[in-house]
């Protein structure tokens, strides 16, 4: 099959899955509320007439329930997820506001927890039943027994707060400006401004959060690493690659690896949810300001609408994230490229 | 027409190992295994005793003594009220626990049904289940479980329900998969050809063969629950602040940073409760699925 229809066929498949959670948001949002009215905007709202009637309105309320999913869909097209009772601002203001920081942070918190839970995994196959498998599956045991808000705060208190080696909350020292936005990134932008400063200091505030995103989902990765891993090991090929007198890294870098990704690769596409839900946890402990942080405020003040716009937005990049998956798998696996 | 799976499954096993010498074998190769079982029996005893073994009433104010250290008056600190830390802990267990395990037992239930339906109706009736199993499937499930605690209005049970509404997709997968499998044997056929009805061939003769990985599965996601409650309750999605439940604990804790006696503890309960949990689970899982085992 050639890629541009494989891609094009994956494509079309996105498509109902993107409608479907639409439905879904929708229902949730318009269905379950004993009243939506009531759930979607401010409480002093509630006795002004008028805002009340623009609200229903806006969302069609007064018509059946299929024909408020189209006027939903219409809005949400046009980027509208309403307004936060909160902030009392549009959420996709804000959430877009917000992205970029989120968008840092999951970048290099799943790039650690490859590194680590790859690199776990592998320790544990290639010398399994060793103590260095014993002390690679501790680690990753941590990693899916603790829940993420303590080893954030362990994190904190420890490398922060008693030994000073890593910055504490936030997303930069508090006396230096943020760089001019281009892509809101701070990294990126100090850099682009040629800022070296400000790059190290918004990098350090990186670390300790991107850490404790990292030891979250590399428990999942390694152990499937390890798993995929000591399955391929025992396969004939691996006899047949030693016996042709390949170096061991060879065996295990080359034929072994390749052939145990595939499962990784999903995995790690599929951790991409654990990485969401991570960030609205560790955000709001290292008070950092990206969406995570805002979801965490927006449910415990109950800012039904807000929340309603993390959840989808977080849904889509999820549903994008795996079919990007889906993709790679093009490559990985030759056995698509046959089909 | 049988199918190979039927012959192989009636070849007699040779000189197999009681079922008590297995069981025995596993857990000494595996001592995790045991000390998961500890654990979990501990907490699970706990929850039932909190109120004789707690040493104060879990909302007990005493204002004079808050936020105290550690130590001879408060043997796991007092909090920002003055509520002893160590008995809200022991009384956490009594929400915790029962909401993991119902988590569990429904959303479990759930899926088994729609699955088995699914698997037995198949046609459109099955196309449609599993599309929409899929689409529930597409959502990060945590969050899908926000939304409709947000939704429903926080507290325990809308949580509870919650998580079991996100909870069923992958026991469904798995039962279509199965109840597909053994629909197509001969004693399915014989239980027809006797005259039973669509129903009771589909609960009576065709699920009680496909149960067993469902519980496997189910008994491997209790921690997987267990964490995913605090979660909720710790973004506020869950009991009311002054419920000592643990994820809520932890939450209140973080506005007294320096007071660690207050995030650590409860903290450590769910680790210590999901670590249990999951040891046991590794352990069944390495026990019944001998491909993972990597002999």
């Amino acid at each position: 099959m050639s890629f541009i229809r494989y891609f094009v066929r994956r494509l079309l498949l996105v498509i109902p899955i993107l409608l479907g959670i639409t439905l879904v948001a929708f229902l949730i949002a318009n269905a379950i509320p004993a009243d939506p009215i009531v759930a979607n905007l401010p409480p002093n709202a509630l006795n002004d007439e008028d805002t009340i009637a623009a609200f229903r309105k806006k969302w069609g309320l007064d018509k059946p329930l299929h024909e408020q999913y189209l006027t939903y869909l219409g809005n949400l097209l046009q980027g509208d997820l309403g307004v936060s009772i909160k902030w009392r601002k549009p959420v996709s203001e804000d959430i877009a506001k917000r992205l970029p920081a989120t968008i840092e942070l999951a970048t290099l918190g799943i790039m650690y927890g490859i590194v680590l839970g790859v690199g776990l995994g592998l320790v544990s196959a290639i010398w399994k039943d060793s103590w260095a498998d014993y002390i690679a599956r501790v680690i990753a045991l941590i990693g899916v027994s603790f829940p993420v808000f303590l080893i954030a705060l362990i994190f904190l208190n420890v490398f922060y707060a008693q030994l000073s080696i890593a910055a504490g909350p936030g997303r930069l020292h508090v006396l230096l400006r943020p760089p001019p936005t281009v892509t809101g990134m701070y990294t990126i932008d100090a850099l682009l401004n040629g800022d070296w400063k400000t790059f190290g200091n918004a990098l350090s505030h990186l670390i300790l959060p991107a850490l404790t995103l990292a030891l979250y989902i590399s428990g999942i990765i390694s152990r499937i690493t390890r798993s995929s891993l000591l399955e391929v090991l025992n396969q004939d090929y691996m006899r047949t690659a030693r016996a042709k007198g390949l170096r061991e890294r060879t065996v295990i870098g080359f034929h072994g690896m390749r052939n145990s990704l595939i499962p990784v690769v999903t995995v790690i596409g599929l951790s991409y949810g654990n990485l969401l839900v991570g960030s609205i946890l560790i955000e709001s402990i290292f008070a950092y300001p990206g969406i995570g942080f805002y979801m965490f405020r927006a449910s415990t003040s109950q800012d039904f609408p807000a929340i309603m716009g993390v959840s989808l937005l977080f849904a889509f990049i999820y549903v994008g994230v795996n079919f990007v998956v889906d993709i790679l798998y093009f490559f990985l696996d030759p056995r698509i490229r046959v089909a | 027409m049988s199918s190979i799976s039927s012959i192989s499954s009636s070849t007699p096993e040779f000189e197999s190992p009681s079922r008590g010498q297995l069981a025995r074998y596993h857990l000494r190769r595996n001592p995790l295994v045991t000390l998961g079982l500890i654990v979990a029996i501990l907490w699970i005893l706990i929850a039932f005793m909190a109120p004789a073994v707690a040493p104060v009433e879990p909302l007990k104010q005493d204002l004079v003594n808050r936020l105290s250290a550690p130590g001879e008056l408060f043997f796991m600190g007092s909090d920002e009220l003055g509520r002893d830390i160590f008995s809200r802990v022991l009384w956490g267990s009594r929400i915790t626990i029962p909401a993991g395990l119902a988590v569990i037992i429904i959303g479990s239930t759930l899926g088994v049904i729609i699955g088995a339906v699914a698997g037995y109706a198949g046609g459109l009736v099955d196309e449609l289940l599993m599309r929409l199993t899929e689409l529930f499937m597409a959502f990060p499930f945590i969050i899908l479980a926000m939304a409709v605690t947000a939704a429903l209005g926080p507290d325990i049970r809308n949580a509870v329900l919650a998580l079991s509404a996100v909870w069923w997709p992958r026991y469904a997968r798995i039962l279509r998969g199965l109840v597909l499998e053994v629909k197509s044997q001969e004693f399915v056929e014989a239980a027809h050809s006797a005259g039973a009805g669509g129903i009771y061939v589909l609960f009576r003769t065709i699920l009680p063969n496909c149960i067993a990985p469902a519980v496997i599965l189910a008994t491997l996601d209790i921690g997987t629950a267990v964490i995913s409650f605090a979660a909720l309750s710790f973004i506020g999605l869950g009991p009311e602040p002054s419920s000592p439940e643990w994820g809520r604990m932890v939450s209140i804790g973080i506005d007294f940073f320096d007071q660690w006696w207050m995030w650590l503890f409860p903290g450590l309960a769910i680790a210590s409760l999901v670590m249990a949990f999951n040891f046991i689970g590794d352990g069944l899982r390495d026990i019944l699925d001998p491909r993972l085992r990597g002999e």
